[in-house]
């Protein structure tokens, strides 16, 4: 379970303070498909790295399976996230001079292991790119780069997947295909927060939140 | 079906498969950071070679001036030794042996000879007897004098001319049998009626057995303008030889500290400018690097990669460019000196064609270090960058 209490997160910018998140509280249960919608600059993404054990709060308290993920170290938080969260952005995120499997291979961290080769091998197959294997990012179609993106998220079995605007750059069939590679990680039991501003995956979701100036606009949902 | 691909991707995950795989995806980046240690490494190969050669050619060309440092017997007339160039007294052979044992001195090329004017079928010369050269510990040098055997004899110029001398004569010296070795050419000095011989003969001919009147001698310091070279070498051989008194030819040893320091100014001067600019090279292009994989820093960040790993990327890639640099530089370094080095050294040409293989070892020793050091700055930006400000930036 993934919960916030009175969640604040205030960004210090030369035109003055700016409140990303403003008193949030958010209960997320274990296998839920929760979609965060809401116009840019919402919060969606802070609320994100938030949960994501990366951002460190101005005040509240967030904790995952009743971890309070700002009261452990910065070590300790970065082998939670290795362990727990896998992540999908807009943008990708993925190594450049890396190709697809060493992509996905570096979610299992640098150590050779002949198992994580076969289950990187195995991902990069069930998410239609095994022709692909030895391609770098730059030759790949934006589809094929958010595949990629998802079996890297996936490799090591993660309880959570957090997912920024992950059909933001896609055309509508692969939007619609990525919707449901994250759809059956949470048929399978995982968690999935996915923030967006469209509504397409609202559908595949359990419940919607909106954030609207860093505040939960609809807290019966929350 | 996945076994052959399994080995291939196997190799890669490491740490330092990373940091190759990012320089031959960033060839110009890691190909410009080579280039400044490469030309750092080169320049100062270039000038140590230069530097060494100078003070080899320097020593030489001081070395055909003569010896600079002369020891007497303390009673030696000094009027009539600056007068003649002839000591008047003699002093133990062993002196030579004594200072030759020791081990922290500032000479070298001790020459013991014994030196009197006699006449010689009815002509005035100048009898030389040369003791072979020797060297303290851990100093052997080739000799700069004539090393003669027993039983020969050098003459010189004048002397060969007036008596009708020639290469292989056998001549009587006061009852002693010498053969002629050599007729030295003119030198327009002392040197044109010299006769000279093997110590041992020399006393035979002069009945001074175990005596000498002189030793000649180098000193090895490279003096600045405020040393006093005289005190030094004094302090230093005073409580040795007690019986014995030492001066310096001031002229040909202040030219030769001289020349070596003037070489030295030039590359303290040159070397540490070349350094900093090549480390501030290696730094900008370090902090473009790092600019350049913010994303691929704050999603390694994501997957739970630590501030430790991220810094052995970085400098791993320092510490890479460095080795490359170094290589390619001694090569270069070692390639001009080698290209020019004979045009500018002509008498020492030769030892500019070997490669000093102990400089390619200092420059794959201290290369990497120096660009290691010039990347932790850019390194320590990239440890310390927020990684979710550098993913929420879409």
């Amino acid at each position: 379970m993934i919960c916030l209490e009175n969640t604040v997160k205030t960004y210090r910018t030369r035109k003055g303070d700016v409140k990303a998140l403003n008193n949030v509280n958010l209960r997320i249960e274990k296998g839920e498909f929760i979609v965060i919608s809401g116009p840019s600059g919402s919060g969606k993404t802070t609320l994100l790295m938030t949960i994501a054990a990366m951002l460190r709060p101005t005040s509240g308290i967030v904790s995952v399976e009743q971890n309070n993920l700002y009261a452990m170290s910065i070590r300790a938080r970065a082998k939670f996230r290795a362990e727990n969260i896998g992540f999908v952005f807009q943008m990708f995120h993925l190594v450049p001079y890396l190709n697809i499997v060493e992509n996905v291979l570096l979610a299992g961290g640098t150590a050779t292991d002949n198992n994580k080769n076969a289950k990187a091998l195995e991902l990069i197959e069930q998410f239609g790119l095994a022709g692909r294997n030895y391609h770098k990012p730059a030759e790949l179609s934006a589809g094929e780069k958010q595949r990629t993106a998802i079996a890297r998220a996936l490799f090591n079995r993660p309880k959570i997947i957090l997912a920024d605007e992950p059909t933001g750059n896609l055309d509508a069939d692969n939007a619609t295909s990525v919707l449901g590679y994250l759809s059956e990680f949470h048929k399978a039991g995982g968690t999935l927060i996915l923030a967006t501003h469209g509504v397409e995956a609202e559908r595949f979701a359990d419940r919607t939140i909106n954030l609207h100036n860093g505040k939960v606009a609809n807290p019966d949902k929350s | 079906m996945l076994g052959p691909t399994q080995s291939k991707v196997q190799e890669y995950m490491t740490i330092l498969g990373l940091i190759f795989k990012e320089i031959s995806h960033r060839k110009i980046n890691f190909a410009l950071g080579s280039l400044a240690v490469m030309m750092a490494v080169a320049l100062f190969i270039s000038f140590f070679t230069a530097a060494k050669a100078s003070n080899r050619e320097t020593a030489r060309l001081m070395l055909s001036m003569g010896f600079n440092l002369h020891i007497i017997s303390k009673d030696t007339d000094m009027n009539e030794f600056l007068l003649t160039g002839l000591p008047d007294k003699t002093m133990p052979e062993q002196y030579t042996e004594i200072l030759a044992s020791q081990k922290q001195i500032s000479y070298n090329h001790l020459l013991a000879t014994l030196q009197k004017k006699i006449t010689w079928r009815d002509f005035d010369v100048v009898l030389t007897g040369l003791a072979p050269e020797v060297s303290p510990p851990g100093r052997k040098t080739p000799p700069m004098s004539f090393q003669i055997e027993r039983g020969s004899l050098y003459v010189g110029y004048r002397v060969a001319k007036a008596l009708g001398l020639n290469e292989s004569d056998v001549v009587q010296i006061k009852g002693k049998t010498l053969k002629v070795a050599k007729c030295l050419s003119e030198s327009g000095g002392v040197d044109d009626i010299r006769i000279q011989c093997h110590l041992r003969d020399a006393q035979e001919i002069l009945n001074l057995p175990g005596r000498i009147s002189e030793i000649r001698a180098v000193d090895c310091l490279c003096f600045t303008p405020t040393d006093d070279p005289v005190s030094i070498l004094r302090k230093e051989i005073g409580p040795l030889l007690p019986e014995a008194q030492l001066f310096h030819t001031r002229a040909i040893a202040s030219a030769r500290a001289k020349t070596r320091q003037m070489i030295r100014n030039l590359f303290a001067v040159i070397v540490p400018f070349v350094v900093i600019a090549c480390g501030v090279w290696i730094g900008v292009l370090a902090i473009m690097n790092v600019r350049d994989r913010q994303q691929e820093i704050g999603i390694m960040r994501a997957l739970g990669y630590g501030t430790g790993q991220i810094t052995i990327l970085f400098l791993g890639k320092a510490l890479t460019t460095g080795l490359v640099g170094a290589l390619f530089g001694f090569l270069l370094g070692t390639g001009l000196a080698s290209i020019f080095g004979p045009k500018i050294f002509e008498i020492t040409a030769k030892t500019m064609t070997k490669p000093e293989l102990s400089l390619l070892a200092c420059s794959l020793v201290f290369a990497p270090v120096f660009a290691a050091v010039s990347s932790f700055i850019p390194t320590m930006i990239a440890v310390t960058y927020d990684p979710a400000v550098t993913l929420m930036e879409e």
